[in-house]
């Protein structure tokens, strides 16, 4: 009797899984494998390298690219705690004002929350473009060569975060438990701290985490904003230094003096250390945190 | 005397109610209040970043002289769209933007949902678990970060590609137009497409597995399977993506064709973009007008295709549509 309700096994049913096996682990291994390219190369000798190029095995295994940075360590470390202050307070300004300006378009008493959403909604739609906007935050707010660059323009506020917080709030946070602490005689501060903040700590966590890693990898900030050396970030260091070797490399002009600037810069070792060293905190913490960003990605992925 | 003394009450009534709704106006104001203290530091952030760069499209019709200032400078009309169209670079900035939109939007959808499809046939076994964050892991590295990855398989002297492949050949990548078509779509599908098939890979989940176990009865075989049921029940997120991609065509990835080719002038024939040209005329040229001719002309066609796409998306998927 119960065989009948086993449905009938198929060959191709399990070839296709197999298949789908062999493919995805080779697409795995094909996306992570650049990444031991750099290593290899940060580990290997100089000599080694410029004899035989990179290869994805340390041919003379070395560590001087990170004796190097270590040498270096006063100007890594000012860019590297330049970037965890700017994802710092990055991250917590951008929650701040997502959440507070989401609030009051939840409420469902507050007549004006449509024209408020659609004044958040149309900057999705229509923007002035980059041009005018380098213009009003270097004519009118000169943060040029500040580190608001790196936090204020086009990040702060997400309009599509700040619509799917209100949905959040509006789904998930019942409307009675407002009214009943309003009644109670909280205020609207009190409700914002104590209700919406701690239930809505789901779609916060990932919009933090996008928040965060966005600033991390910021680097067009710099580009656009800071020229300061002192306020280089990790990425702009990183963008920089590329620059001078691509610079280099191009000009023919004073050949000699610019093998001479060329032998002052860091080793290619040494630049792909330097690489290795920005992505190795999102390397740590990707691990714990991707299932969040897998969440985030299918919400976001449709809207926005 | 029972009439006037209803009148009495009726005015008397009148009066109380216009107090009550006067006070009712003034609580509600009271109200209110705190709920705009709330929202006042995001409005004055839209106004500063979004609304403030929207009154910044008139550049774009101006002859922008800083030392007299934005506002005293003269109209031009349309001269800046006009010098802008007059050289070679808006054709070339255009067709580049569109062409590898077009080829990655439909190249991508396949490799999105091919991908989806595997995983969802593996999703059961404990590796996936580990396959799923690494294939999403390259879309986390900044386009620095991607720059130096791509400089170790392509530099002239030292890369993999030039001494481990080609056997110590020496093409110079960043100096040569015609292999960035294929560099660029290889570095973009290696970033992206895992994470763009998890949008498709979480519909998959969604879908009720009975079918598919009626389907096994009947005899149905794997391919089948997909075709019939899995595929079917995709299209309203496929057309969803597409539509939604259509509405972005004219944006491309700034730090794709920035940084990736190490901003060489040799190549800009197949790796300028219109969002690299704004940032050339506007940094690297000095060109104010040009530079905002050029990103009023990407915003206005990019507000249109929004509109359009939505709209389109409405009529196949009315809860898909943004609005």
């Amino acid at each position: 009797m119960k065989e009948k309700y086993k449905a009938p096994t198929i060959r191709d049913e399990k070839a296709f899984h197999n298949l789908a096996l062999i493919l995805m682990s080779i697409l795995a291994i094909y996306c992570i494998v650049p990444f031991f390219l750099m290593v290899s190369i940060s580990l290997s000798s100089e000599q080694a390298l410029s004899s035989g190029g990179y290869s994805f095995w340390p041919k003379e295994f070395s560590t001087a690219a990170y004796s190097y940075m270590w040498a270096k360590r006063i100007t890594i470390g000012r860019c590297y705690g330049l970037t965890i202050l700017v994802t710092v307070v990055g991250t917590i300004g951008n929650l701040i004002l997502t959440s507070l300006f989401a609030y009051p378009l939840s409420r469902k008493d507050f007549k004006l929350r449509n024209f408020f959403a659609f004044l958040v909604f149309f900057t999705v739609m229509f923007n002035g473009g980059m041009t005018a906007s380098y213009i009003v935050w270097t004519r009118l707010f000169h943060i040029k060569n500040t580190i608001w660059a790196y936090i204020l323009p086009g990040s702060l506020m997400g309009a599509m975060n700040v619509l799917m917080v209100r949905n959040y709030y509006n789904l998930n946070i019942p409307y009675a438990i407002i009214e009943a602490a309003r009644i109670d005689g909280a205020n609207d501060l009190r409700i914002y701290l104590g209700i919406m903040l701690p239930l809505s700590k789901p779609v916060m966590t990932t919009i933090g985490l996008f928040a965060a890693l966005g600033y991390w990898n910021n680097w067009t900030s710099g580009l656009y904003y800071i020229s300061d050396t002192k306020l280089f970030t990790i990425q702009v260091y990183l963008k920089k230094l590329m620059d001078n070797i691509a610079f280099l490399k191009t000009s023919d002009i004073a050949a000699e003096s610019a093998t001479l600037a060329y032998k002052s810069l860091p080793t290619e070792g040494a630049r792909m250390a330097m690489a290795i060293v920005a992505i190795l905190p999102m390397l740590l913490v990707y691990p714990f945190i991707q299932k969040e960003l897998v969440k985030g990605m299918v919400v976001g992925g449709v809207k926005g | 005397m029972e009439t006037a003394m209803n009148a009495g009450s009726t005015k008397e009534f009148d009066d109380l109610l216009k107090k009550k709704k006067k006070s009712k106006k003034k609580a509600d104001a009271l109200r209110v209040f705190p709920l705009f203290l709330m929202m006042l530091p995001g409005l004055i952030y839209l106004v500063c970043n979004n609304y403030l760069p929207m009154f910044g499209i008139l550049i774009a019709f101006k002859k922008v002289d800083f030392s007299i200032g934005i506002l005293k400078s003269p109209w031009v009309g349309l001269k800046n769209f006009e010098f802008l169209f007059a050289t070679k670079d808006a054709t070339t900035m255009i067709r580049n933007t569109l062409l590898y939109n077009i080829v990655w939007i439909a190249l991508g959808t396949v490799i999105a949902i091919f991908i989806a499809l595997c995983m969802a046939e593996i999703a059961n076994r404990p590796i996936a678990k580990v396959i799923q964050p690494v294939i999403c892991f390259p879309s986390m590295v900044s386009a620095v970060i991607l720059s130096y990855i791509v400089y170790g398989f392509l530099s002239t002297t030292y890369g993999f590609i030039n001494n481990g492949i080609l056997g110590g050949a020496k093409i110079n990548f960043y100096a040569t137009a015609k292999y960035w078509p294929l560099i660029l779509t290889i570095v973009h599908f290696w970033q992206s497409s895992g994470q763009s098939s998890i949008i498709y890979m979480a519909s998959i989940g969604g879908i009720d597995k009975g079918l598919y176990e009626s389907a096994r009865i009947d005899g149905a075989t794997k391919m089948k399977q997909i075709v019939y049921i899995t595929l079917p029940l995709l299209r309203p997120m496929i057309i969803l993506m597409l539509l939604m991609a259509v509405g972005k065509i004219f944006n491309s990835d700034f730090g794709m064709f920035y940084q990736v080719p190490l901003n060489s002038g040799l190549i800009y024939s197949t790796t300028q973009t219109i969002d690299t040209y704004v940032y050339r005329a506007l940094l690297e040229m000095n060109n104010v007008g040009m530079s905002s001719a050029a990103s009023v002309f990407q915003a206005i066609l990019g507000f249109i295709l929004v509109v359009v796409s939505n709209a389109v998306v409405r009529k196949v998927d009315s809860d898909s549509a943004l609005f």
